[in-house]
């Protein structure tokens, strides 16, 4: 007998496991033909990114360099050329060819992954290289590459308009153009013109095999360099700027302000609003950063003094007298003069020798209000009959109280309550100015809801007890008080004022262009906003900013003092027509360190200036962090400055009248 | 009765008309193991600098040495195999032996071979048909349904003694074949389904044993495991299986043309030679042609099948179904894990892999398979055909 069965068991068994293997295959090649092409596809293929070269930074006149991009000879590792078993072997060799330790060349093969290609230790010179390759077996997977570095060639020169580059933080790393490897513009034009430097990186798409090997290129896209960016900075302004910041700080410290810490200054075209210079002295070498390998000591000791801030556009402070300014244009504009006389001792200053200007006022050094103790100018025992012009050249600080409570008394009837705080928003303040640069603060304009904001917070930034009060707007027409400004915006709203009212939104770069000179990006002069200012307010603001540099009681009058070399046109007697063209204001924001009797006060000195008077193609705004009074450290320093800008031969720098105080 | 008495007699006597079904489908499966071999190396040794053609010769040096041995088993008559069965096992034992001794080499993290020269001889894949052979021998005697549990034991004490040997060379794969094999064999000879089951049921424990006892090699487990966890793909173990199923799955309906596999001939896929013929066939040739391949297996088992059915003693009827079961065995894990069924065990595709002992040993079965044709029972109507 014979099992047939058995056989043909066995026959079925072999027919259902091998009906599986192709109901296996059937969903391997015919119904998910897709995936499986599309995986072995992307297997085959090696895509290579090339890296565009990033442009550079031009001064206004396209001719000087001020961020470039060299190659430097370093030793680039592809890792995936790397056998793994040889890893240990090649970062041995690497150490002993390279002289760094084995274990930063570990770290650095860490950071960068698996897979990756990048360079390893710093530049090395030709023979090095040559070596390296002529014993390539010991060093497997390493090419020897020029590797562009970034180099600032001014050095501390206008470090804080230029920037630097880094390695990509986290949000930089949320741009679909940047890699962790790749080099991002942190600060200055780097930073905002990113984009546009950076270029569009190339790629090369190999064709490679199961061993990695290339066999062939599939598709090469050239990289596209950066463009080069054009700013509208005077190299010479701007290295003169710095010196003589440099040399403020050295003058306040011999007049005893041993707290002194920084200068700030803007020189800003009031035709267009281009930065012609922008300071922010002490500064930092930006090569520093170029490399990627910057010391943390040698962080410690910039994060120490915040050099790598520009105060220029991020420095806040209390603009003291130089605010005086806008209220005097509002004064105008509005016909707010001071008639109020809360004096205790009835001196009333007899007759008025200004019969004929609405703006006289008596000044005896005091104003009273209820429930206050009263308020002292500067000057003791008062300036005596002013107007609003000698308001302004004597810096008369009862004279702006006055205004500031004339507007607080009429409340509600010919104004809202925060006109005053309108008009400087207006001019720019209490918000950016837009400049093309990163970081810039915002400052403050306080007004009833601020104050309530932070009295029912109890955020410790305004007293706990009290109304919002017509003393609070006193503080803001003298620039004290919670108000704060950047000189970026001081700049902005004195060129806004004297150029018959358009706030500019300040710009540092011109233009992007590309190698054959063509703009990519043309960054057009802008506006913020326009304001109708009545011309006679003009014209009687630029004559009384000249009186503040020469008028007998002027505060800048002795720093403006011998402004002349004596050389030019109409200077052979003793004449000085160019000074005539120069106008400014003083500033001294006065900040009391009640709690410390050996401290000294707080000083801010300001000097906001604009020549020429006629048709102003500059202004300056000079700050001198605790530098003391504004007429006796930044107003020769900005005389400095208008003598370089108007032709005449600078003096070293000599202290002003200390004014303010 | 008379008539079939006779037509015994006659067969006893007479050598019948090959098989050239079966001959044919051995040729079609080597010719296109042959065309794959030279594909998928060709690139590789071009790139090496070796003549192209260099694997692909050797393969067919190895089917010339096939060619002549199946030859001479078929021309060994079914009786005289049996008498020579218990010298081939003993034979391919003392190969196993001297293959772990100091003349063996060690390859692979394997000791599986012993070196002659040009010609490396892997005794484990000879022990295939002797094993085989001795099973035929021992079961032979047994009637339907009367398997003692004695001589079962005595066929699992046959093929322990070489799985041990070969499993400290190690070779998992071959024991599996083995496995498969003498529950095959059984169950031809007369074994109860209860003896059966009982029988499966032991090895499943003793498995489990071995896996709780540490006695598989790590690569064992971990390509075991990696099967399970098929996504982890940084296992090198589990790199061979997807990237195979990848150079499948992109070879589509009709397969991307010889030489067009770029899976294939850019090396992604390992072994692409050995363990992994099938991936370039199917890459290359696509589905149809893996249907082809698959289906002239089944012609060859069920050839095999129909000749242990025409066998004219039990000897044949069991040689015949073992060499069957291990064919269809070979066939199915080796595509099965190719096309990501089956976990990764290193078993060749027979006739189709690169591989001279492998070659030979099937050759060997398939001729002993042959010789059994040649000396069947000529049943009535057997002639028409």
């Amino acid at each position: 007998m014979r099992p047939g069965w058995r056989l043909a068991s066995i026959g079925v068994l072999v027919a259902a496991l091998f009906s599986m293997l192709v109901l296996r295959m059937w969903f391997l090649q015919v119904s998910e033909i897709e995936d499986s092409l599309e995986v072995a596809e992307s297997q085959q293929v090696l895509t290579v990114t090339v890296d565009a070269p990033r442009g550079d930074v031009f001064d206004r006149d396209g001719t000087e360099l001020m961020a470039g991009t060299i190659a430097n000879l370093r030793v680039v590792v592809d890792r995936r050329l790397v056998p793994e078993e040889r890893e240990d072997e090649l970062i041995e060799n690497l150490s002993t060819l390279l002289g760094i330790s084995a274990e930063e060349i570990r770290d650095t093969f860490e950071e960068n992954g698996e897979g990756r290609r990048f360079p390893v230790g710093g530049e090395i010179g030709q023979s090095t290289g040559i070596f390296a390759l002529e014993n390539i077996e010991s060093f497997p997977g390493i090419s020897i590459e020029p590797v562009p570095v970034r180099v600032y060639p001014l050095g501390e020169t206008a470090a804080h308009i230029v920037g630097y580059v880094g390695a990509p933080g986290a949000i930089d790393l949320e741009r679909p153009d940047i890699s962790a490897r790749d080099q991002v513009g942190k600060f200055g034009v780097e930073r905002s013109y990113d984009r546009l430097l950076r270029g569009t990186p190339g790629r090369i798409t190999y064709r490679i095999n199961g061993q990695g090997q290339i066999l062939g290129v599939i598709d090469e896209t050239p990289p596209q360099p950066g463009g080069s960016v054009v700013t509208t900075i005077d190299l010479d302004t701007q290295r003169f700027v710095e010196e003589s910041l440099a040399a403020a700080i050295r003058l306040a410290r011999q007049e005893g302000e041993t707290d002194v810490k920084r200068a700030a200054a803007v020189v800003m075209d009031p035709r267009d609003g281009s930065i012609i210079a922008m300071a922010s002295v002490p500064s930092f070498d930006p090569t520093l950063f170029a490399d990627g390998q910057i010391s943390q000591e040698e962080w410690d000791r910039l994060s120490e003094d915040a050099v790598l801030n520009n105060f220029a556009i991020q420095g806040l402070y209390p603009p003291g007298s130089s605010f005086k300014v806008p209220v005097y244009a509002l004064a105008l504009e509005e016909d707010i003069y001071p008639t109020v006389d809360d004096d205790e001792d009835d001196d009333d200053g007899g007759i008025n020798p200004f019969p004929d200007d609405p703006t006289a006022w008596y000044s005896d050094g005091q104003l009273l209000f209820p429930e206050t103790p009263p308020l002292n100018d500067w000057r003791e025992g008062g300036h005596g009959w002013v107007t609003l012009s000698t308001s302004l050249h004597e810096s008369v600080n009862t004279y702006y109280w006055s205004i500031a409570l004339q507007i607080w008394n009429n409340r509600g009837v010919e104004w809202e309550e925060d006109l005053l705080q309108e008009w400087a928003r207006t001019l720019g303040f209490g918000d950016r100015t837009g400049i093309d640069l990163p970081f810039e603060q915002q400052g403050l304009v306080p007004d009833r809801e601020w104050f309530q904001f932070h009295q029912r917070g109890n955020t410790g930034l305004v007293r706990t007890e009290g109304v919002w009060a017509g003393g609070d707007v006193m503080n803001i027409a003298t620039g004290q008080g919670a108000l704060v400004v950047t000189p970026i915006q001081m700049a902005t709203a004195y060129a806004a004022l004297v150029n018959g009212g358009t706030v500019w939104q300040p710009r540092v770069v011109d233009s992007v262009r590309d190698a054959e000179n063509n703009e990519l990006f043309s960054n057009l002069p802008s506006a913020a906003r326009v304001v109708d200012l009545k011309a006679t307010t003009v014209l009687r603001l630029k004559n009384d900013l000249r009186g503040v540099v020469s008028a007998v009681n002027g505060t800048a009058r002795r720093a403006f003092e011998e402004f002349c070399d004596g050389e030019g046109p109409g200077e052979e007697a003793g004449g000085c027509p160019a000074l005539d063209e120069v106008g400014g204001k003083t500033g001294t924001a006065e900040i009391a360190r009640a709690t410390n009797e050996d401290e000294q006060d707080i000083d801010t000195a300001w000097f906001v200036g604009v020549a020429p008077l006629s048709d102003p193609e500059w202004v300056v705004a000079v700050v001198v962090d605790q530098g003391g009074s504004g007429g006796q450290v930044a107003a020769p320093t900005a005389r400095r400055i208008f003598q370089l800008l108007m032709g005449e031969s600078p003096d070293p720098i000599r202290s002003g009248d200390d004014t303010e105080r | 009765m008379t008539m079939l008495r006779n037509v015994e007699l006659r067969a006893r006597t007479a050598i019948g008309r090959p098989d050239f079904l079966l001959i044919a489908v051995i040729a079609a499966l080597s010719a296109l193991g042959i065309i794959m071999i030279f594909t998928a190396s060709a690139p590789r040794l071009e790139a090496e600098g070796i003549s192209r053609t260099s694997q692909m010769t050797r393969q067919m040096v190895f089917v010339g040495i096939g060619l002549v041995a199946f030859v001479v088993a078929s021309l060994i008559s079914d009786r005289n195999w049996q008498l020579l069965a218990p010298w081939v096992y003993v034979g391919s034992l003392l190969l196993l032996i001297a293959v772990l001794s100091p003349i063996g080499a060690f390859r692979q993290g394997a000791q599986r071979w012993i070196s002659f020269g040009i010609l490396d001889l892997q005794p484990s894949e000879l022990a295939k048909p002797a094993v085989i052979l001795v099973l035929a021998l021992l079961l032979a005697p047994v009637e339907e349904n009367r398997m003692r549990w004695m001589r079962i034991a005595r066929a699992m004490a046959l093929v322990a003694l070489p799985s041990l040997l070969i499993f400290v060379q190690p070779d998992l794969g071959t024991m599996l074949v083995f496995g498969f094999v003498v529950v095959t064999m059984l169950f031809v000879a007369g074994t109860t389904v209860r003896q059966l089951v009982a029988l499966v049921l032991v090895a499943a424990i003793v498995l489990a044993v071995a896996v709780q006892l540490d006695v598989l090699e790590e690569y064992q487990i971990e390509r075991l495991t990696g099967f399970l966890n098929p996504d982890e793909q940084t296992l090198s173990t589990n790199y061979n299986q997807n990237q195979s199923q990848i150079a499948i799955g992109s070879g589509g309906m009709f397969g991307r043309g010889l030489f067009e596999g770029t899976q294939t001939n850019l090396s992604f896929v390992p072994a692409q030679t050995t363990d992994f013929i099938f991936t370039a066939l199917a890459e290359q040739l696509g589905f149809v042609g893996g249907v082809i391949v698959i289906a002239l297996f089944a012609i060859l088992v069920w050839r095999m099948l129909v000749i242990a059915a025409l066998a004219r003693d039990r000897f044949g009827q069991l040689a015949a179904s073992g060499v069957a079961a291990m064919v269809a065995f070979h066939t199915f894990v080796n595509i099965g894990m190719t096309v990501g069924l089956l976990p990764v065990t290193g078993l060749p595709l027979p006739f189709m892999s690169f591989g001279g002992s492998f070659y030979l040993a099937m050759a060997v079965s398939a001729g002993v398979v042959h010789s059994i044709w040649l000396r069947r029972a000529r049943i009535p109507g057997d002639g028409v055909r």
